[in-house]
């Protein structure tokens, strides 16, 4: 009873529509309906896309900059010059801010497509030629696997040095495993299915048959898994760049900007360490409750978990 | 509301429904399941519910034992059992009278019984709460008796197994043997052989039938399995949209189905005689949404007697009971009379 | 059933071995020339060639691996420059204090979600049930460190309820004679009522802080294994029997809900651990955790080194483990 709540009358609408081959703004249109009408999308996404659009467009129209250091104006409150306040070195927090989301969000976005291509290939892999290829890189997987995601990222920043870009690549690597063994499950299931047998009778190529009869299949799949990923890299940039192996001080990074904030918050000076952590918040939060949603639409059987 | 067929041995009834009615509240609004149904049990009797699934037929005996959980409620309704009104809306008192007087054997064997609980345990649990001062041992050595009663070898030793070490024939026979363990006077079996087969449904129905003969008592049967009806069953109520659209004697349905929906069940079932002509007929559309229901009969879109007429359409149906008061047939039709007494003219010389 | 296990093991085992290999690159392959860091960026070529030596550098690869799991294994984990003292004996002194909170977190986080799941599962209650997902939502979103820093500026600098980031104990409170190493056991067990009230009192947000994470997890896990259960045939059968909704839950949901909950055992301590690193920096907890933040700092490679290595030895060993014991508990695995 309750799984059926989950099922607005809005995706049958899609799926009908779909079948008499709308033009591609037609497709656009009706996602657009789709995702605003419903509860849970739509906030998620208008809060995603409202950060999507700070970081773009923030600085066209705040024109402070984020490293500008003013003594006269350290630790300033927030009021209509400085929105979110000043930190230690007088830095306009609102700048720094805009450039923590260009930051975050490019990272996430950087981590998940490498993530996703790299897994993916990987997962396909292993599951359409199976023996050796299989064995070999699934042993890869379960040793990426044997470390807690995030001690792994902080091992690849030691080994490779900190930074944005050396944190991306170990977030990345953790994040391989997650695409490659649900997409290898995935393919292992869609090659026994029918079509495919069909198609690989008719004498079609492997290649041909990967790309053209099984990777279609997996996009759904794909996204909620990227979707997820998003809010994870985002947490995770955070949480090196606080602990120092991510951006380096003076780059506005939310992560880092948590620890500046640190030692002023317990003094009243809250608000350099509040603002960033609510970017924070924000970005990981829609961008779970987005996948979260996704995986319940396009995923019938998981329904009835919510 | 219904009535319920009066049989001539009424003093003999055990279980009498009165207006039960069913909803559950979903995202089309409020559904209900079981609208304002009645039946009457006797003694020993075996009835069957046959209806396509989401007829309500599960929903009515879930309401009986007063086991409906929310979002769904119990709207109206009483349960006439063992000679007074049991309080089946009171889950407190319930429990003094679930798996005592009335008890449940549920559809589906594999996932009937707890996976990581022992069959013993399973079957000892429902002694030890209904019988005060049994002991575990004692509680053990009825358990052992239970399942040789539905026939498991070893029982002894099985007790300690777990349910996926058995068949599912067995499990099944597992369920008999839990629902019976106090000696209730009514089993309502939900489906209890559709997924076994055949063999074994048929193993399965021997020792129910065996046990009803045995220690007297009676069984609802629900099922959308035609055949399984006419082999075991004394008395059928067809179940559609949430009502009795038809009640009669079992022989009386097979020979002679009054209502048409009842005629297209039948016609709907495979048989080699049909075979050989090469089509299987089946009920055109698909069983009525209960949230939107139709304002007249809710049968008439698939009807093949009164789609399109008038009266179909904007009135509903009463009950109407035709036959020999010996041998009464209720339907809710409006046409059920003439329906009853043109097949009579056909009866004789047309057995199915 | 011992096949199981030995299959299990075999897996544990290559799992292991691979990531002592992506370690062994990126902790001593990659970051270039490790005599280089000990002998210092001046020092004469021929000094550096003296502690490569020594330190086996000129060796293929394969040696110095050979070498790098050996004393690892041995415990030899090397010196810490930052603090003069060997890694072993620097982690060693900052241990119990991380076990104490991550315990106390843990329990927190367990108890909670047992109970949040059931409040949510056990009767239809759309709106407790809502908050409830919406505190896992939340908790599994929001930066472990940014709410520990979020809490300290409510209770104690805002209202002042509980202390401030000062570590395990106030500064005027002595800490109770060592013999668990757990300041609130070994208060209790001399009799030190204050100093127990002062460990409690400091344990409070750091605590709830580290928990959160896991609470979160586990109470999605478990209210999501409830409702299936709960909407299981047999637990109908249960009720037919006449056991009442509370035993049935207790005695048959509960137990059918909490088996898959066990295999969680490892993401568990893998929130655990890496939100030791991020939790204890804030509150000044003086554990291990606060340790490696600090050592990434000063660039003491050493300790970051040995914590990640020994995380991830923990890690496996613990996913072994609940995979064994899964199949002593559940019967179906059990058996067949």
């Amino acid at each position: 009873m309750k799984a059926s709540v989950h099922a607005p009358p809005e995706a049958t609408v899609l799926i009908r529509r779909r079948r008499v081959r709308p033009t591609r703004w037609a497709t656009v249109r009706h996602a657009t309906q789709f995702v605003l009408g419903d509860r849970a999308l739509a906030p998620a996404t208008l809060l995603l896309l409202a950060l999507v659009v700070l970081a773009i467009f923030g600085p066209l129209v705040w024109s402070k900059d984020s490293l500008g250091i003013d003594i006269g104006n350290t630790l300033q409150a927030p009021t209509v010059t400085h929105p979110m306040g000043t930190d230690g070195v007088g830095r306009d927090i609102l700048a720094r801010f805009i450039g923590g989301a260009r930051i975050s969000l490019l990272t996430g976005l950087v981590v998940v497509l490498a993530g996703a291509t790299l897994g993916s290939a990987i997962g396909v892999m292993a599951g359409y030629y199976g023996r050796w290829v299989d064995a070999v890189l699934m042993r890869i997987m379960d040793a990426i696997l044997a470390f807690p995601p995030l001690i792994l990222a902080m091992a690849v920043t030691v080994g490779l040095g900190v930074g944005v870009t050396t944190a991306a690549i170990g977030i990345t690597l953790t994040s391989v495993p997650f695409y490659a063994r649900l997409l290898r499950s995935e393919v292992v299931r869609l090659r026994t299915l029918p079509f495919v047998e069909a198609a690989s009778a008719l004498g079609a190529t492997q290649r041909r048959i990967i790309l053209r009869h099984i990777v279609p299949h997996l996009s759904s799949t794909l996204l909620v898994q990227a979707a997820s990923v998003f809010g994870y890299a985002v947490l995770s940039l955070a949480a090196l760049g606080f602990v120092g192996l991510g951006a380096q001080v003076p780059t506005p990074e939310w992560g880092s900007m948590i620890t500046d904030g640190m030692q002023y918050t317990l003094t009243g000076q809250w608000w350099i360490g509040v603002f960033p952590g609510l970017g924070l918040l924000v970005a990981v939060t829609a961008t779970s409750l987005i996948s979260d949603r996704l995986r319940d639409i396009l995923d019938p059987r998981g329904q009835a978990r919510g | 509301m219904n009535t319920p067929v009066e049989q001539p041995t009424s003093d003999d009834a055990v279980l009498r429904v009165q207006h039960m009615r069913t909803e559950f509240v979903g995202d089309q609004g409020v559904v209900a399941a079981v609208r304002d149904v009645g039946m009457t049990v006797n003694r020993a009797e075996k009835v069957g519910i046959v209806g396509e699934s989401g007829s309500g037929k599960s929903a009515l005996a879930l309401s009986i034992l007063g086991l409906i959980e929310p979002p769904g409620r119990i709207v109206s309704g009483s349960v006439w059992l063992n000679g007074r009104d049991i309080p089946f809306r009171d889950d407190r008192e319930m429990r003094r009278i679930r798996g005592k007087e009335i008890s449940l054997i549920f559809q589906d064997p594999m996932s009937s019984l707890d996976p990581v609980k022992n069959i013993g345990d399973q079957i000892i649990e429902g002694i030890v709460w209904h019988q005060q001062g049994v002991s575990r041992r004692q509680a053990r050595k009825q358990a052992v008796e239970l399942l040789q009663d539905v026939e498991i070898p070893n029982a002894e030793r099985r007790l300690h197994d777990y349910p996926h070490q058995y068949s599912g024939g067995m499990r099944q026979r597992i369920m008999i043997a839990i629902a019976l363990a106090n000696e209730p006077s009514v089993i309502i079996a939900d489906e209890p052989t559709t997924a076994l087969d055949v063999l074994t449904q048929a193993q399965v129905l021997d020792v129910l039938q065996r046990l009803v003969t045995e220690r007297q008592v009676a069984v609802i049967l629900i099922t959308h399995n035609l055949g399984i009806v006419a082999e075991f069953c004394d008395k059928v109520q067809v179940m559609y949209a949430g009502r009795f659209v038809e009640q009669s004697m079992v022989d009386e349905i097979f020979y002679r189905p009054t209502h048409p929906y009842t005629e297209a069940l039948l016609e709907s079932v495979p048989r080699p005689d049909r075979l050989e002509r090469g089509i299987l007929p089946s009920i055109p559309g698909s069983p009525p949404n209960l949230a939107r229901l139709p304002a007249g009969c809710s049968f008439e879109p698939r009807c093949s007697v009164g789609h399109g007429k008038q009266i179909c359409k904007e009135q509903v149906p009463v009950s109407l009971t035709v036959g020999s008061p010996m041998r009464p047939v209720v339907a809710e039709c409006h046409f059920a009379r003439e329906r009853f007494e043109h097949s009579a003219q056909h009866v004789e010389g047309a057995p199915v | 059933m011992l096949r199981t296990v030995i299959n299990k093991l075999v897996g544990s085992v290559a799992a292991i071995f691979g990531a002592s290999i992506i370690s062994f690159v990126f902790l001593r392959v990659l970051p270039g020339n490790p005599a280089r860091l000990i002998v210092g960026p001046l020092a004469p070529a021929s000094s550096l060639l003296s502690v490569e030596k020594q330190m086996g550098l000129d060796q293929p690869v394969i040696v110095q691996y050979g070498r790098y799991m050996t004393s690892f294994l041995r415990g030899d984990w090397g010196f810490s420059y930052g603090a003069g003292v060997p890694v072993t004996t620097e982690m060693a002194s900052r241990l119990p204090a991380s076990l104490e909170l991550g315990f106390y977190a843990f329990l927190l986080a367990f108890v909670a979600a047992v109970i949040c799941a059931l409040l949510a599962t056990y009767r239809y209650r759309p709106v407790t049930d809502g908050v409830v997902r919406g505190t896992a939502f939340f908790g599994l979103s929001v930066p472990p460190f940014w709410f520990g820093l979020l809490a300290l500026l409510l209770f104690f600098a805002t209202w002042g309820i509980l202390p401030g980031p000062e570590g395990r104990l106030s500064t005027s409170t002595t800490p109770p004679p060592s013999i668990t190493h757990f300041y609130t056991i070994d208060a209790l067990l001399h009799g030190q009522l204050s100093t127990f009230v002062d460990a409690v009192r400091h344990l409070i947000l750091p605590a709830i802080t580290l928990g959160l994470a896991p609470f979160s997890y586990l109470v999605r896990l478990l209210r999501a294994n409830l409702l299936d259960v709960s909407r299981e045939p047999f637990i109908i059968v249960v009720r037919s029997k006449g056991i009442g909704r509370f035993l049935a839950f207790a005695r048959h949901a509960l137990p059918n809900a909490f088996l898959p909950t066990l295999t969680a055992a490892g993401l568990v301590l893998a929130q655990l651990l890496s939100g030791s690193v991020l939790v204890e920096k804030v509150f000044n907890w003086p554990g291990v955790g606060a340790l490696v933040t600090d050592s990434i700092l000063r660039q003491d490679n050493a300790i970051v080194q040995t914590f990640i290595l020994l995380s991830a030895t923990a890690y496996v060993v613990v996913n072994l483990v609940v995979d064994i014991l899964y199949g002593v508990i559940d019967p179906r695995v059990r058996i067949s």
